[in-house]
């Protein structure tokens, strides 16, 4: 290797370390912050004079936080299975099948997933009010139980798997569920991880939807609840950081566990 | 096992046809093999049959039975494809029983059964592997199995040694014709390789452009071409075409006059331009410019193939090539070719086969005896 070569790689380095800090660090201080007492919230330095588990009792006092988690991984769970089944099912529907307008289908779903938000936010909240689905977590889930992303990764990825395995299937006498189950499923591994990863990540995440359907602390997810330290007379950002804290964790732990498929999935659905 | 019958069977993928009006009947038991180049329908023909794709027009009827619209799965049909579409993530034993499994035999029987098909193709220490861990004549037979084990009516094949590398591909072929010696079963083998259809074929289809262009044994079929794109896929190196023009007595005169048959008499009008097709091996060089009943052959490239010689020139403009037994010697100097009116074949400007007078009379000799037996001059 030439001087000059390894000089690249050493800046390139200097220079993704850096971004790593960028990004490691916001991170670091809520975890930090979270741990420092309230007089010393605004002193500097870089760890807690005298770290405290303060906030983490007041936040618990404060709101019912193991509740509001596990409302939050009931959501998030259920969304993504709901928008895993109804993505494997629809996609399957327009690999297996050509049928007048099946291309059409395709664009449509495609292009719901450009309609923002905004625009779909009242007429849902209407009819989760006529539902009776307000201030519910199935409310939560049910507009979300299927997405245009989940069908259109399946999609692609299941028009990838060979035609033939699947022609070899039908002369075998399976059925359309077999074949679907039996023969493509347990070769779809890697892109069900994505799309779950992925659903279960934006779902965990949502704000919005839940902000205008969630009434009652009990009923609410993490990411509303964190809302109740932020007032009108400032901020407090001892238990706010804490909550911010716990409401990472089991995002945290998620990617822990399955380090790999994240970066896959994020790779390959072009989400960097 | 169980008869196929197609009648006036048509495919369109949307307006391009695809198969063109096809009538084909399979024996009970027999060995049919579809022979054609590529595009020209015969994966479409196969999977009809097999189920996987729609018939546009027409009908086929399995043992009697119209089957146009019945599932793949309950036609008695079994497939091993080109690329030999195992199951993936399913064991070797998994792969070949998927299909008792679906059809809820007992594991058991199953097991009994996957045992027997694989003792029979040699898989028997694979079972437990998955298809990444094969080989690909392993794979290959993993794919026969898959269909040996239902105990079909019919074996479908679409171009299944394709993906074979030479030596293993003559290997499977024999090791089909014996399953097919053994099991009997009716099969459809599809193909764009004329040794594997001539060696494995009992009736042999050439099809082209979505049409069968003939049908007969594979002998017939090499023989007697009825068109010129049948002599002319059939045979490698391939039949040379040298064109000619009918006199007035309905003999076939080459370029430059040569009349070397000229007791080979058609029944054309004078001045029909056709083709006349020669196979090569049919071809023997004698050496001198002008010898009796010879045409004159411009040699160019002599190519040793260790078993034959194949000797490139031209005749008259066009490219012929003549093939040899190995250790034939070659004439130096000019030379002629000769071939006995008995391996003219004559296509007309449509591509037709045009049949000789049926008993040509041997003009008498002026010396000596007429250069080959009248016997041979019979087209029958
Ligand atoms: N699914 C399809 N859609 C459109 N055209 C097709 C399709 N399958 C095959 N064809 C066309 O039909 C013709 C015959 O194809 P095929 O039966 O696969 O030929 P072969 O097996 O003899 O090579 C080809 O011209 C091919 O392009
Ligand atoms: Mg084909």
């Amino acid at each position: 290797m030439t001087n000059r070569a390894s000089a690249g790689r050493i800046a390139a380095h200097v220079v993704m370390i850096g971004l790593s800090f960028l990004a490691i660090f916001p991170v670091y201080w809520m975890i930090q912050t979270s741990f420092r007492a309230e007089n010393e919230i605004f002193s500097g330095g870089l760890f807690p004079a005298v770290p405290t588990l303060k906030n983490y009792t007041d936040v618990l006092a404060a709101m019912p936080m193991l509740r509001i988690l596990g409302n939050t991984v009931v959501m998030a769970g259920a969304t993504t299975l709901a928008q895993v089944a109804t993505g494997l099912l629809a996609a399957w529907a327009l690999v297996r099948w050509r049928f007048p307008g099946g291309a059409l289908a395709r664009s449509l779903i495609a292009l719901s997933w450009l309609v923002p938000f905004q625009v779909v936010m009242i007429p849902n909240y209407v009819l989760a009010s006529k539902l009776g689905l307000l201030d519910t977590v199935t409310g939560l889930v049910i507009p979300n139980a299927a997405a245009a992303f989940s069908v259109l990764v399946l999609y692609n990825a299941m028009r990838g798997f060979p035609r033939e395995v699947i022609e070899a299937a039908r002369m075998d006498g399976a059925g359309n569920f077999r074949i679907l189950a039996e023969v493509v499923l347990p070769n779809l591994s890697a892109p069900l991880a994505s799309v779950s990863i992925l659903c279960f990540i934006s779902a965990w995440n949502d704000y919005f939807w839940p902000l205008l359907l969630i009434r009652r602390m009990e009923n609410s997810v993490v990411q509303i609840g964190l809302q109740f330290f932020m007032t009108q007379e400032g901020n407090d950002w001892g238990p706010l950081m804490a909550a911010a804290t716990l409401a990472s964790l089991p995002i945290l732990a998620l990617y822990l566990v399955l380090q790999r498929q994240v970066v896959d999935s994020f790779m390959k659905s072009g989400i960097r | 096992m169980a008869s196929i019958d197609i009648r006036s069977v048509h495919k369109l993928y949307g307006k391009t046809p695809a198969v063109r009006g096809l009538d084909l009947a399979v024996e009970d038991g027999s060995f049919l093999v579809i022979l054609g180049p590529s595009g020209c329908g015969k994966s479409t023909l196969l999977r009809m049959i097999a189920g996987l794709e729609d018939i546009s027009a027409g009908e086929i009827a399995i043992d009697g039975r119209v089957v146009n619209e019945v599932e793949p799965g309950r036609r008695g049909c079994a497939m091993v494809f080109q690329n030999y579409a195992l199951y993936p993530h399913m064991t070797v034993a998994e792969n070949i029983g998927y299909a008792l499994k679906v059809a809820g035999v007992p594991k058991a029987e199953r097991a009994d059964r996957v045992g027997r098909v694989a003792a029979m193709l040699g898989l028997g220490d694979l079972l437990a592997r998955k298809p990444s861990q094969l080989s690909g004549g392993q794979r290959q037979r993993v794919a026969m199995g898959r269909a040996m084990v239902r105990e079909p009516g019919i074996f479908l094949f679409d171009e299944p040694l394709s993906n074979l590398d030479a030596k293993l591909r003559i290997q499977m072929r024999l090791e089909i014709k014996r399953l097919h010696r053994e099991l009997k079963t009716t099969s459809v083998f599809v193909t764009h390789d004329q040794v594997e259809a001539m060696t494995l074929a009992d009736t042999l289809v050439v099809m082209n452009q979505g049409v069968i262009e003939q049908v007969g044994t594979p002998a017939e079929v090499f023989r007697r071409p009825k068109s010129r794109f049948v002599a002319n896929f059939l045979g490698s190196p391939p039949m040379n075409f040298l064109p000619a023009e009918i006199d007035r007595r309905g003999r076939a005169v080459l370029a430059g006059g040569h009349m070397p048959w000229p007791d080979l008499v058609f029944e054309l009008a004078a001045e029909t331009r056709i083709e006349v097709g020669l196979r090569p091996g049919d071809l023997t060089p004698v050496a001198g410019k002008a010898a009796e009943g010879a045409i004159p052959f411009e040699p160019d490239i002599l190519e040793d193939l260790g078993s034959e010689l194949h000797w490139h020139g031209t005749v008259g403009g066009s490219a012929v090539a003549v093939a040899l037994p190995a250790a034939t010697p070659i004439p130096a100097g000019p030379v002629g070719l000769k071939a006995p009116p008995s391996a003219v074949h004559a296509f007309l400007g449509d591509g037709r086969r045009a049949e000789p007078a049926a008993a040509p009379i041997p003009s008498p000799k002026p010396s000596g005896e007429a250069p080959w037996r009248a016997t041979s001059l019979s087209y029958t």
